[in-house]
């Protein structure tokens, strides 16, 4: 007992070591997670999309056409930049990318309304992004209800008095409440989501590098790779785990507390809880990196190869298309990765205020997969990993490299 | 055989013995690509698991919730019996949104006391809480309807029911993508930014070997000192490699997955070979600043996924802070973004897409004033780890 404990000592110094003189790893593991938040929370910060530029076709021409213009233009998601004479000139607006949106009113707008008729507008919308869409199609569904009720309230008081409750608009009041995310925005939808997966990457990025640099210089052991004896994979695991855990520290709290603090996303979670949901997912996540530590054989193609991997997970993780139309061979990769369950059960605790009880199945789940990544990164160490340090250190002294010299490495 | 042919005999040699090179040049750009246009192959995640509380057991909220149940985008997996149930289902993630009959609602709305319906949507997903707003909305609003002409006929108003209720109806129309498909949203934005991300972390890889192997002198030899020689040869290989996976992407988009082609092939073709090369200019001029090959990744890693917010996919520039919206223009995919809207989404005359094509131009030329230190750092290679 006493010469694991000692084991893994000398492993957690060693990459202690590795890892406060390597400016990639501290790059990845601290300032990383540290400073992607706030430029990911700035681009999105503005949150709603307001005043999408509006070109108006007014073929009507009256008090009631100039009423709807002005409503529409007063609407949160839309601006009316100014009227076109014509079709072809509204759409050539569209085209020079000065408008997004065009209102067309048709003659006789106001006539209709006048004769009880229903009276029909057309809004075309330039579909280049959903967001812009939306802001149109709200204004627009708003206004028509709005305009609507007070018409109708007119009217039907004119023809028959009786009909109060109709007069009044609210026969039957309809009403859509925002839950978690309440005003919608997109900052506080994306946000939350995407912080899981910039942990989960940064740690499995920051590991995985930890075991190429060992690659490329095998000095940089937790193990003397010369000698004989070798210790215990698992206590030089222990180690290393400690250590990763110990600087991720400082990032987690800051991305569990402080960036939905700064930015005032929705806070509906229990901190501590948060934290303890967590663990698991940074566990599993220094798991898989252990196991990549397998196929990057020098510190920087992990670069080539995992980066674009984020794109991939941010998809699999049910944020922008939801898990459960997701199936198959997909539904299955989801599963394996940490993030998908990090986001799944952070986004509920911190959005819509789950507690670690309510989000059980994802942290059953990542206790699952952290048995499963370590077991596999262990297999990985023991086999693929610790032959070849050994491998590269005896062609280093056989070369002719002093390979006793503790940090010569730093200097070359 | 020529000094340009044999550096670039020598660097397809470099590529072809490298597996990394083969998994970033082939295999993860082609499973990306398979990936996203396979996920979203649906066009809309439809049946959104939703629940609906009745808490009046009525025949009217019956043939509401039946309504309900019917509509093509929702799934109604549960009748919970309380509304802190169904939040409770919606925080277990269960469901993504909840349809409220009150109590007395049929009694109610007869006696003209006007019970309200409320529908909650879990806005921590957008997507799903679009959709169920959407149905929710349309359920209600039919019920309303259908209630109020029943009413006005009793009191014995006989004109159309419709023009009563909404006396003035404007049509949306989406052009180009009236059915909000919305793998046209995402997969044509976000496959040419895979491709960029490859793209630019390739080149600064394969520039950054040399130096940090130390065989960039003998390139720099190889190429009788001109910068320019050697790096176009080194690169030329890799341009006509991006060029093939550029135009089967184009043909896997437009051809084969069927999104909106409304312009000229001929034009989104061009766009596609040239940015090809601007990301290489774009990368190229990255390593030329950085000539280390851990800096230059971590930076073309670093722009390479912020690109994937900065070029305004989903959150438009318009709505951007000044200073941030100013950032979406330096990177090479916002202009094919750019092109393919009015090129392929809307097909509108090639005048109006000018400037985008002269974007790529310049990114092609940006690393220019930047050779002669690239040419410094290839005759010393100095690797700092």
């Amino acid at each position: 007992m006493k010469k694991y404990l000692k084991q893994y000592y000398h492993a957690l110094l060693k990459e202690f070591k590795l890892v406060k003189g390597d400016a990639g790893v501290l790059i990845f593991m601290i300032l990383l997670p540290i400073a992607y938040p706030i430029v990911y929370s700035l681009i999105y910060n503005p949150e709603l999309v307001r005043d999408v530029q509006l070109v108006v076709v007014d073929n009507d021409r009256t008090p009631m056409s100039r009423e709807l213009v002005r409503r529409i233009d007063a609407a949160q998601g839309a601006w009316v930049i100014g009227y076109a004479a014509n079709l072809g000139e509204a759409k050539r607006a569209m085209h020079e990318h000065e408008a997004y949106g065009i209102l067309e009113i048709p003659e006789g707008f106001d006539r209709k309304i006048g004769l009880g008729e229903q009276a029909e507008a057309v809004m075309y919308c330039e579909m280049s992004l959903l967001l812009r869409y939306r802001g149109l199609l709200v204004s627009a569904t708003d206004v028509m209800q709005e305009m609507g009720a007070s018409i109708s309230t007119e009217r039907i008081d004119r023809i028959a008095p009786l009909a109060e409750t109709i007069a009044a608009g609210d026969l039957m009041p309809i009403d859509n409440i925002q839950m978690g995310n309440i005003e919608g925005g997109f900052d506080s939808f994306v946000m939350p989501g995407i912080l899981m997966l910039i942990l989960q990457q940064s740690l499995i990025l920051a590991v995985s590098m930890c075991g190429g640099a060992k690659r490329d210089d095998p000095r940089k052991a937790s193990f003397r790779p010369l000698e004989q004896r070798h210790p215990s994979v698992l206590a030089t695991m222990l180690g290393q785990t400690t250590v990763y855990l110990i600087m991720a520290i400082v990032p987690i709290i800051y991305i569990v507390h402080y960036v939905p603090l700064m930015f005032r996303f929705p806070m509906a979670g229990n901190t501590l809880e948060e934290l303890m949901f967590i663990i698991p997912m940074v566990l599993s996540s220094i798991g898989l990196g252990f196991v990549l530590q397998g196929i990057v054989r020098e510190r920087e193609s992990i670069f080539v190869i995992w980066v674009v991997t984020s794109v991939v997970f941010l998809f699999l993780s049910g944020l922008t298309w939801p898990r459960y139309a997701i199936t198959g061979f997909w539904r299955v990769l989801a599963d394996a990765v940490p993030g998908t369950w990090g986001v799944e059960g952070f986004i509920r605790m911190n959005t819509n205020g789950a507690s670690l009880a309510q989000v059980h199945k994802e942290y059953e789940n990542l206790w699952i997969l952290t048995g499963i990544y370590m077991v596999a990164g262990y297999l990985v160490q023991r086999f693929v990993q610790r032959p070849h340090i050994i491998a590269a250190a005896r062609s280093m002294e056989s070369t002719g490299n002093r390979t006793d010299a503790p940090e010569a490495s730093k200097t070359h | 055989m020529s000094a340009f042919g044999q550096i670039f005999k020598r660097s397809v040699l470099q590529l072809v013995r490298r597996p990394i090179y083969w998994i970033g040049f082939f295999l993860l750009p082609l499973f990306c690509f398979l990936f996203l246009a396979d996920l979203m192959a649906d066009g809309l995640p439809i049946k959104a698991p939703a629940a609906i509380v009745d808490n009046d057991g009525s025949p009217l909220s019956r043939k509401v919730s039946q309504q309900l149940a019917s509509m093509q985008m929702v799934d109604v997996v549960a009748t919970p019996h309380s509304f802190t149930r169904a939040r409770h289902l919606m925080q277990e993630g269960e469901i993504y949104g909840y349809f409220l009959i009150p109590e007395n609602f049929e009694a109610d709305l007869l006696a003209g006391r006007g019970p309200a319906i409320t529908f909650y949507t879990n806005m921590t997903y957008y997507v799903p809480a679009s959709l169920l707003y959407k149905t929710f909305k349309t359920t209600a609003v039919y019920t309303k309807a259908g209630v109020a002409a029943e009413v006005m006929n009793s009191v014995g108003i006989t004109s159309d029911a419709s023009a009563m209720l909404m006396p003035v109806n404007i049509t949306v129309r989406g052009l180009g993508n009236p059915g909000l498909n919305y793998a046209w949203y995402l997969c044509v934005s976000f496959i040419p930014c895979v491709l960029q991300l490859m793209i630019v972390l390739i080149t600064c890889f394969s520039l950054g070997q040399e130096i940090k192997y130390g065989t960039s002198a003998r390139l720099m030899a190889m190429a009788r000192g001109s910068v320019l020689r050697a790096v176009t040869a080194k690169l030329l290989p890799q341009t006509l490699i991006w060029w093939v996976i550029a135009i089967f992407m184009e043909s896997w988009m437009f051809g084969w997955q069927g999104y909106p082609m409304h312009g000229s092939w001929w034009w989104i073709t061009l766009s596609e070979l040239m940015f090809v090369l601007a990301c290489q200019g774009f990368g190229l001029l990255i390593y030329s600043a950085l000539p280390n090959l851990r800096l230059s990744l971590s930076v073309g890693a670093l722009l390479g996924i912020l690109s994937f917010s900065i070029a305004a996919f989903s959150f438009p520039v318009q709505s951007m802070y000044g200073a941030v919206a100013i950032t979406s223009y330096i990177v090479p995919t916002r202009y094919n973004f750019l092109i393919y809207i009015d090129q392929a989404l809307n097909g509108i005359d090639i005048y109006y897409s000018r400037w985008w094509y002269v974007a790529y131009i310049i990114f092609m030329l940006a690393p220019l004033p930047l050779m002669p230190r690239l040419r410094k750092a290839l005759q010393n290679p100095v690797y700092v780890p």
